[in-house]
């Protein structure tokens, strides 16, 4: 007879409950340690009605509409049924009554005591009582016989004893159970039954067994066992019929025999494992209801075809075949679901059955255990989880014994396909998991937010790594805060929502002038925080509606949007916004992550539209970020550490393996921080975990970039690791110009000249190595001038054929700049391109090239003269000298500028030339004074073809007839072309 | 030598420093130190970062030995074996106390680690006390003694040497003839 069990549901708070039926099998009534009596119209009543009773509800028993209930206050207590209005009470003990119950017809009422007594009581008159005494330890429980001349008991003396009612004597005593000296420690509660209808026999529950003991004899007839029953028996049930006998036992198994066959016809699990502590069947037969030692009511229905039709014998292997197969899918609790999982991913492999689950109240406890195996894991998301839940489920197979998998497997949908990977949970980049008492909730570049939440204190301390920024704050946490995110401007918080309080968003804005140094912004109803940045004037918190909502720093609320999908995480620099969110479901531990890059301020645009983020096989994110530079960055749980590269069209290069540094396979780096000028990628080292502890505290250490090339063990291929690395961390300085920072110009100068040494060095490997054609190739990536060098290299080592080609290259790098002069409409001498004509080397190369006399090289001068050749010409956007006002991310303190009446005339034009002829002019005159450098310079820049002026003249006038006044004024202005010409050289 | 120069050396040697401020590189005769970022570790000479907490511009990231397992090994160590064991750091001594006096909250577990030094030094002490003693009373005139540092050497050796001369004067003016010489053979 397959029967069904149905998902268990939240009754009382956790501790012993008890059930039953009321007389029509209308409802089910329960009674639990909360000292509430619930009254069910079904299990799926979502308001069952309470009635309390007590402090503390030890048993019930409900007949003809009068509700017994043995309560804390050591009474025993009737309520009318089912309004609950107090009608008096039945008895009193000295201590309280542990089990109560009706005898068949409702008249009378038994009740067993914790001291020692056993009282039956008369319903119309509850003065005719009867006391049966006899038994040395507390009672646990009692059963009338249905002729209402005997009494079964058993008490924690490991007696169970049967009493003649009106004689108040006892009859017999077997000594069955294990002693104990209180209720609660009892293994069993020992639940008696007596055989309805026929009265024939007394079911007492010993061990895993139920034993059958006839009436008047008093000879055990019988005993009724399970071979899956390991644990002992706590409660039996009879059916209505007296054919078929429940029990439920400690571990949480229930099973129903054939008493006359003695054969197991149903046995199902309770769905967590807990031990049921209550059984009761319902007047038709054809449900059992139980509860158990958490509080919780569950219904196994379908039961009355077999009891119903009292064919027995139909109890053969075969109705054992169902049931045990159902039992396979009972393990739903060992799905290590919950926290970094979310409900929705669930394996197609499931019981379809088991769907429903997810929607009753879980008690606490389930939670916790669940927490727990969560914490065994290292990781804060287990991708593996689901594999893992797999796994389990076969292990049950296997310990379910009764049938091979084989049996099992035709019966359950198959599905070998791909398995959709639980989405990772949204996380800050940066902080430790939540559920830590002790946490870091981030750790950037700027400081250190703490969390602690344990039992005397609920904090937040915030640390500044410059202490020049801010002092150090301590807050006290009493909205529950659990997200943080700290920029050089303030300090972002946020708390998710709770039943009462909506999620709410703080900001301490501690770099504001005036005295208010903080604002909160309540989120509507039903929407939470999920993750939050701080940018440059700007704050972002992205909830749980999918939206992401834009605020000033000083707490005007900005923009808002929809995100595409549930954020994972968000981050933010200058005026850069870095989101990621969840594309869709994820197959086979892969997340299918989405990227979107924003940017404000000036130029609002879209960078990256939704990309896929391109995380490792089977890992997820764990940071996300940008470097101190502004290039947005990213670091799956494989340790790969993936950087865009602007100039390759915003695809993500791997620069780093993290764990490629660590020393054990469990050990990892936590990153707190990746710059790129140093090159550094600035990690917490952590023994065996993924994240550090708060103590003691962690020391910071600097892991250096790789790429991953082939061959870096080799010259050549370290080398070349070399140069791509230093092209790809040097990017950001087009970026910053682009956007209108200052940059760091000698460092740009650096950096290229490192490329060009790099490719120089290359060249004269390949060279030795007799490979020509590659020398060329790396001829190609160098600057006009370096070719030169290249040049020379190759004729003194006699490879006149090579040098031919380089300086056919040469010539067309040559005219490929002088073409595309004219036609270049925005030029500015910051400009970095990757094929770059390096300002740097580019210069001391034309310099010292004055004084070679082979042909390739006049060609080369005749270009370099000219004040543009030396400019980058490749496409551009960069206006600097077209933006009106510059944000310096880092301002510097520029030499003062001194004005005269020959700068401001010949201002953009001459300014650049005399800024990149300096050199050569210094260079043939030695001796000259600062302001004979000038005259000469005008000499020289007016014997210049007007072409070439013209070129300068009308890229830089615009710039300079509009801003002449303002130019005059600001003298400090970072990037005034003149500023540079003042400094000594 | 006096003891403060044992420790004006011990103070050239060099700690890892969590600086919170920002400095550029800094140009010394000893070297060049820096870049400061702050949260970022960077080695300096232990007189600047003591003068660096003290102004509380830092913290001190303390040496990898001075750990209380690391140094419970080699007391155990020291007090198994009859010879000197090689310790941590020539500067054991006085870096245990400069870094324990001036920035003992920025060492996990301060006080046994100062106990752990101090028992070792004892130890060593100890030895370094019974081989002068059989130095002497064997009248030897060599002995090697490894793995001493100079804060050990440095409490012993003015001490012993006016011993040494006392006690050749003694005995020279004890045998003033024959053993004179004998005893010059010995120095």
């Amino acid at each position: 007879m397959p029967c069904e069990r149905k998902p268990m549901r939240y009754g009382h708070s956790e501790g012993h409950t008890d059930v039953c039926f009321d007389d029509t099998g209308k409802y089910i009534v329960t009674c639990g340690s909360d000292g509430d009596v619930r009254i069910w119209e079904s299990l799926d009543d979502d308001d069952p009605k309470s009635i309390n009773v007590g402090e503390k509800a030890y048993s019930l028993a409900l007949k003809n509409g009068k509700l017994v209930t043995a309560a804390s206050n050591n009474t025993v207590q009737i309520h009318t049924f089912p309004e609950g209005d107090p009608d008096g009470i039945l008895t009193r003990f000295t201590t309280n009554a542990t089990h109560i119950t009706y005898n068949s017809s409702g008249s009378r009422v038994a009740a067993g005591s914790s001291d020692f007594m056993v009282k039956v009581v008369e319903m119309y008159d509850s003065s005719q009582q009867k006391t049966l005494r006899g038994h040395t330890a507390p009672i646990l429980s009692v059963t009338f016989d249905p002729k209402d001349e005997f009494l079964a008991s058993a008490s924690c003396d490991g007696s169970v004893a049967v009493w003649k009612i009106e004689e108040q004597t006892q009859v017999t005593s077997w000594p069955l159970l294990q002693k104990s000296n209180d209720v609660i420690n009892a293994k069993s509660l020992c639940r008696l039954a007596w055989q309805p209808k026929a009265a024939k026999l007394l079911a007492v529950p010993v061990e895993t067994t139920v034993q059958l003991y006839q009436r008047d004899s008093w000879a055990q007839v019988g005993t009724l066992s399970d071979d899956l029953g390991t644990q002992a028996i706590n409660v039996v049930a009879w059916s209505p019929c007296g054919k078929f006998l429940a029990a439920g036992s400690i571990g949480g198994l229930l099973t129903v025999w054939d008493v006359e066959s003695k054969l197991c016809v149903e046995r199902q699990t309770h769905e967590k494992g807990y031990t049921v502590c209550g059984l009761a069947w319902h007047p038709s037969g054809g449900q059992i209801a139980y509860t158990d030692t958490e509080g919780c009511l569950g219904v196994l229905d379908g039961l009355s075809s077999s009891s119903s039709s009292s064919s027995t014998t139909t109890s053969s292997t075969m109705t054992k075949a169902p049931a045990s197969y159902d039992d396979l899918f009972d393990d739903d609790d060992d799905r290590p679901l919950d926290e970094g999982i979310s409900e929705g991913a669930r394996s197609p492999a499931k019981n379809p059955g088991d769907e429903d689950d997810d929607d009753d109240l879980i008690p606490a406890t389930g939670r916790a255990r669940n927490r727990s195996a969560f914490l065994d894991d290292e990781n804060s998301l287990d991708t593996g989880s689901l594999k893992q839940g797999l796994d389990k489920f076969v292990d049950d197979v296997g310990s379910a014994i009764v049938l091979p998998a084989a049996v099992a497997a035709p019966l359950r949908p198959v599905y070998d396909g791909p398995m959709p990977t639980p989405p990772q949970k949204a996380f800050q980049p940066g902080s430790t998991p939540a559920h830590l008492m002790h946490r870091f909730m981030m750790w950037n570049s700027v400081g250190i937010v703490r969390g602690y939440n344990d039992d005397q204190d609920n904090a937040i301390d915030v640390e500044f790594h410059d202490t020049a920024v801010h002092h150090a704050m301590h807050l006290t946490n009493s909205l529950g805060h659990t997200v943080a995110d700290l920029s050089q401007e303030a300090v972002l918080l946020a708390c998710p929502g709770t039943d009462e309080l909506a999620s709410k968003l703080q900001c301490l804005h501690f770099s504001s002038w005036d005295t208010n140094k903080e604002w909160m912004v309540d989120l509507p109803k039903g929407e939470d925080v999920q993750a939050l940045c701080l940018g440059q004037g700007w704050a972002a918190a992205a909830t749980s509606a999918l939206m992401l909502r834009l605020f000033s720093i000083g707490g005007m609320q900005r923009e808002l949007f929809s995100l595409p999908g549930p954020v994972v995480c968000i981050a933010g620099h200058g005026e850069q916004l870095l989101v990621v969110y969840h594309r869709g479901t994820g197959f086979d531990g892969e997340q299918a992550l989405g990227v979107q890059l924003l940017q404000f301020g000036q130029k609002r645009r879209q960078v990256i539209h939704g990309e896929p983020l391109p995380l490792s096989r089977k890992s997820h994110l764990s940071w996300l970020g940008f470097t101190a530079e502004g290039t947005p960055c990213f670091i799956d749980s494989e340790g790969v550490v993936r950087l865009l590269n602007r100039s390759l069209g915003n695809m993500w290069t791997p620069v780093c393996n993290t764990r490629d540094n660590c020393k054990g396979k469990s050990d990892h780096y936590w990153v707190v921080g990746v710059h790129e000028n140093p090159q550094q990628l600035r990690c917490i080292p952590c023994k065996g975990s993924r994240y550090p502890p708060t103590l003691p505290r962690p020391a910071v250490a600097v892991l250096p970039f790789k790429l991953p090339l082939c061959q870096t063990t080799t010259e050549k291929g370290q080398m070349e690791e070399q140069y791509w690395r230093s092209v790809l961390l040097h990017n950001h300085y087009g970026f910053l110009s682009s956007s209108g920072y200052e940059i760091d110009e000698e460092g740009q100068s650096q950096a290229q000249k490192e490329q060009q040494e790099l490719l120089m060095k290359m060249f004269a490997l390949s060279c030795k190595l007799e490979r020509e054609f590659r020398s060329v190739e790396l001829a190609e990536l160098m600057t006009q001038n370096v070719v030169t060098l290249a040049i020379r290299y190759a004729s003194r080592s006699g490879r006149m054929a090579l040098a031919q080609r380089l300086s056919d290259l040469a010539l067309e790098k040559a005219n490929q700049l002088q073409g595309e002069e004219p036609q270049e409409e925005e030029e500015e001498p910051l400009q970095y391109t990757r094929r770059n004509t390096g300002s740097g080397l580019g210069r001391s190369g034309s310099a010292g090239g004055q004084n070679r006399v082979t042909n390739v090289l006049d060609s080369m001068m005749s270009s370099s003269k000219k004040p543009t050749a030396l400019l980058s010409s490749s496409g551009s956007t960069g206006k600097l000298n077209k933006t009106p006002f510059l944000k310096p991310l880092a301002p510097r303190p520029k030499t003062k500028v001194q004005h005269n009446s020959v700068y401001v005339r010949h201002k953009s034009g001459f300014q650049l030339w005399l800024e990149d002829n300096r050199r050569i002019i210094l260079a043939d005159n030695p001796d000259l004074e600062e302001t004979d450098v000038i005259k000469e310079a005008i000499g020289r820049f007016r014997t210049l073809s007007a072409d070439d002026r013209l070129v300068r003249h009308l890229i830089y006038t615009p710039s300079h007839s509009k801003s002449d006044e303002a130019s005059l004024s600001h003298k400090k202005d970072p990037l005034f072309p003149c500023a540079k010409a003042e400094m000594p050289l | 030598m006096d003891p403060s120069e044992v420790e004006f050396l011990a103070e050239k040697e060099v700690v890892k420093i969590i600086p919170n401020f920002s400095l550029d590189k800094i140009y010394l005769i000893g070297g060049d130190l820096g870049p400061f970022n702050p949260g970022l570790p960077v080695d300096v000479p232990v007189w600047l970062a003591l003068n660096l907490k003290q102004r509380q511009k830092c913290r001190i990231v303390p040496p990898e030995w001075m750990d209380v397992e690391k140094l419970e090994e080699i007391r155990e160590l020291e007090r198994k074996e009859d010879t000197f064991t090689p310790v941590p750091s020539p500067y054991y001594m006085e870096l245990t106390k400069l870094l324990l006096n001036h920035a003992s909250d920025n060492i996990p577990k301060a006080d046994e680690i100062r106990t752990l030094v101090k028992d070792i030094w004892d130890t060593r002490i100890a030895k370094l006390r019974l081989s002068a003693d059989s130095f002497i009373s064997q009248q030897e005139a060599h002995a090697k003694l490894d793995n001493l540092t100079l804060m050990e050497i440095n409490t012993t050796r003015s001490f012993l040497l006016d011993t040494l001369n006392c006690m050749y004067k003694l005995r020279s003016n004890l045998q003033p003839g024959s053993s004179g010489g004998k005893s010059q053979d010995h120095q």
